[in-house]
């Protein structure tokens, strides 16, 4: 019996394209639902910037439409909402979908020579879970009273009902439980596949540094997003049942407010190695493929990806070095904040190696995973102030944080998910994008997330807090306000610039050139499928002989003409025994 | 590489779907994980336990409610193995048995929770309240889909024995894996239970 029977297409719209079970259509399901969320949480970055920049003031254009009781004004309860929603749908309904929900989903079950996923049908339901969750943040911003406005991180006493009373806040809370549901099934699914459906001879280390990467995230995910699950499920209850657990003081009661940080991140720093790490794997694999060159010290990567996701468990107490913590503890938490960026440099000088004397290439994705190399060494140098303690106490909760993880967390990933889009965009749709668009967009979006995130950085280090709504009632604030207005208009031009990746999708997908099969010359399974690929992805299950990473090697030019060599390919017998001999 | 051992495909099958059920388990138990670490810190801040005013809890309900949980562990690995033997009566007897001790440890918990009540803690009485309600409500509900899922596992079989149960798997000495996935789950809930019993109701 056939482990992975191949089923016969469905037909009907509804199972085609609704609700499929086909790893690849839910992927581009995925898509779509995180980009029109990017869509949505980028607008709401441009109100908060719109806010920074002339503080009060009407919004062109769009006030007097969206607020309309103020006369067109961001009024300081509307800030804290928008705010707090623009990180959440970011970082849950944005990133999360496009970088695990979408390549997870697409990349996994092609590169590793599987049919579909393990259990399908758990991965369509996870899909119409995030939906469910979706619905639950539009639905939010509809009630009395408005959406969630206690910041991402939904502290208490702040995010109880003294502090954020009415409906939306609590629908903001189940919807990230609901996107927490969501996140876990996906994640069983891409554990479990990437353990049992590899091709014959796809052995660990052989497989490309995406699916490392992708596997990695979603154990991370099974074991932390439920924690998550828990605060949100034990903030629900004191607002809606009376429970008592974090409220206290002069909110009325008994609980521990602090007790909610700790949960949130033991959750919330896993989960930024979470957004990273599929990034990492991408950015490793593109490095290769378009330097042309075997990744640097392959294992090494392997290792120091595999030494993040540990380490990245016990580190979260660098989030809370001002809340009283003891001082022993805190110094823990701070050496071993510090060790993680030992693999993280170890990662980082592969990447250098990688493309070290490499015949470099520069299509668009390899310019996003430049540029996410370029973003990363900022963010993860700026992190260092952060996760020490006697900086941290200065730092802390400042713009200087805003920039940090906008740098790693926001833009890396960000340009990591282009990257992995404009490069998987031939194999999924089948067609081409515009690449002169394409380098337009890298060029606009590398270019303006440096200007605003280190912007923002500078406002930081002189001092200006995060989140506040109008920052120049300071006096010693107010000489920032030049600085923060050109801040502003740099991100409203990255905004703007974004608009060139929209129409270079849209008309891609419906009039882009047919796309060659292996349009990149890459080696890895997906490439030797047809774009896109068929219902069953693969005739016959590919057998694996070799890495991910077979370029550039002079035997193989000479006998072949080509400089690459796919994972699957037999060599005439000579050329073999070379390598052997070699190894 | 080492040597590759060739499984049959049926346990190759099994071995794959008990592999997802132990990964979200895993999951599911670091979610009551985040529970108890609520409970520890809630504990260790505390200078007395229960908190000053606070009556304690009963022990002689809860621990006889663990038995029963337990023992409904004990006829459902049971009714496994004798699925697996190809006794078909006994398995869809044995299930009958663990759903009857799974309602029945519902209902001991309801008259523990008037038992707490009647002796004056009430749900938003600070953390202690809260642990108490909230984590032992919490379980019940996975017992009560647990009780679903018995039901479910119920109706396949005799769906499977009249040879109605077209495009599923049906239950036989042969495909124990449905099965076999739920065994795993009532083992856990049972295995949170007794860890839920020693911590909030005996320490």
């Amino acid at each position: 019996m056939d482990l992975q029977p191949i089923h016969a297409p469905p037909t009907s719209f509804f199972w085609k394209y609704i609700l499929s079970t086909d790893h690849k259509v839910i992927a581009k399901q995925f898509i779509w639902a995180g980009l029109l969320f990017l869509a949505f949480g980028g607008m709401l970055a441009m109100a908060i910037r719109w806010q920074w920049a002339y503080p009060g003031a009407e919004v062109p254009a769009v006030g007097k439409l969206l607020f309309p009781r103020s006369g067109g004004v961001i009024t300081p309860g509307t800030y804290q909402s928008i705010f707090t929603m623009h990180g959440l749908i970011m970082i849950f309904f944005a990133i999360t979908p496009l970088m695990i929900g979408a390549f997870g989903n697409y990349c996994i079950p092609l590169m590793i020579g599987a049919r579909d996923m393990a259990f399908p049908w758990l991965n369509a339901m996870s899909f119409w879970t995030f939906v469910v969750s979706q619905l639950l943040i539009l639905a939010s911003f509809g009630v009395q009273l408005g959406t969630a406005a206690a910041g991402w991180t939904t502290y208490p006493p702040l995010s109880t009902n003294v502090g954020t009373p009415g409906m939306g806040q609590t629908l903001v809370v189940m919807a990230i439980f609901v996107t927490g549901m969501a996140t876990i099934m996906g994640s069983v699914n891409y554990v479990t596949t990437v353990i049992r459906f590899r091709a014959p001879g796809m052995t660990y280390m052989r497989m490309p540094l995406t699916v490392w990467g992708l596997w990695l995230t979603a154990i991370l995910n099974v074991l932390f997003v439920p924690v998550l699950g828990s605060a949100a499920l034990l903030l629900t209850l004191d607002r809606t049942f009376g429970t008592q657990f974090f409220i206290a003081g002069a909110a009325g009661g008994k609980g521990d407010p602090i007790l909610f940080q700790h949960l949130f991140w033991i959750f919330g720093h896993p989960e930024v190695y979470i957004l990273i790490l599929p990034a990492w794997g991408i950015v490793s694999d593109m490095l290769s493929f378009f330097a042309r060159k075997p990744a640097y010290w392959y294992k090494g990567s392997v290792y120091a990806m595999c030494a993040v996701t540990v380490l990245s468990a016990v580190v979260y107490g660098h989030h809370m070095f001002i809340t009283g913590m003891n001082p022993l503890l805190g110094q823990g938490f701070m050496l071993l904040t510090l060790i993680i960026s030992v693999p993280a440099e170890v990662l980082f000088l592969n990447w250098l190696h990688t493309i070290w004397k490499g015949s470099i290439k520069l299509p668009s994705p390899m310019l996003f995973a430049l540029g996410v190399v370029f973003v990363f060494g900022l963010g993860g140098l700026t992190g260092i102030f952060l996760g020490t303690i006697s900086t941290d106490l200065y730092l802390h909760d400042t713009m200087f944080v805003v920039g940090h993880f906008h740098f790693t967390m926001a833009a890396a990933s960000f340009l990591a998910s282009f990257s992995a889009l404009y490069f998987w965009f031939p194999k999924m749709f089948g067609r081409t994008m515009n690449e002169s668009l394409a380098k337009l967009h890298f060029w606009g979006s590398i270019i303006g997330i440096t200007l605003v995130f280190g912007g923002q950085m500078v406002v930081g280090y002189s001092g200006q807090q995060r989140r506040l709504y109008d920052p120049y009632q300071y006096t010693f604030l107010s000489h920032l306000h030049g600085l923060n207005k050109a801040t502003s208009f740099a991100a409203f031009a990255l905004g703007l610039i974004q608009l060139v990746f929209v129409v270079n999708f849209i008309q891609s997908i419906l009039m882009g050139k047919k796309a060659e099969k292996n349009p990149w010359k890459i080696g890895t399974l997906e490439w030797e499928t047809d774009s896109p690929p068929a219902y069953h992805n693969f005739d016959v299950i590919p057998t694996v002989i070799r890495g991910p990473h077979e370029y550039s090697n002079p035997e193989v030019t000479k006998l072949l003409g080509r400089d690459w060599l796919s994972q699957t390919e037999v060599l005439p017998e000579a050329i073999e025994k070379d390598a052997e001999a070699a190894e | 590489m080492g040597t590759v051992v060739e499984l049959h495909p049926r346990a190759r099958e099994e071995f794959t779907s008990s592999l997802g059920m132990i990964v979200f388990l895993a999951s599911w138990a670091m979610m009551f994980a985040a529970l108890f670490f609520v409970y520890g810190f809630a504990r260790s801040k505390s200078l007395s336990w229960p908190p000053p005013g606070a009556p304690s809890l009963p022990v002689a309900l809860p621990a006889l409610n663990t038995a029963v949980l337990l023992a409904s562990s004990a006829t459902f690995a049971r009714g496994l193995r004798e699925l697996r033997r190809g006794h078909r009566s006994a398995f869809t007897a044995m299930v009958s048995v663990t759903f009857g001790l799974g309602a029945v440890f519902l209902g001991l918990q309801l008259l523990v929770f008037r038992q707490v009540a009647a002796s004056g803690l009430s749900l938003g009485d600070g953390i202690y309240g809260a642990v108490f309600y909230a984590f032992t409500a919490f379980h019940g509900l996975h017992v009560a889909v647990g009780l679903a899922i018995l039901l479910w596992v119920l109706f396949r079989s005799r769906g499977a024995a009249h040879g109605t149960d077209r495009g599923s798997l049906p239950f036989s000495e042969h495909n124990t894996i449905a099965v076999r996935v739920c065994t795993m789950y009532w083992h856990f809930v049972d295995a949170v239970w007794v860890l839920m019993f020693f911590t909030i109701y005996v320490l």
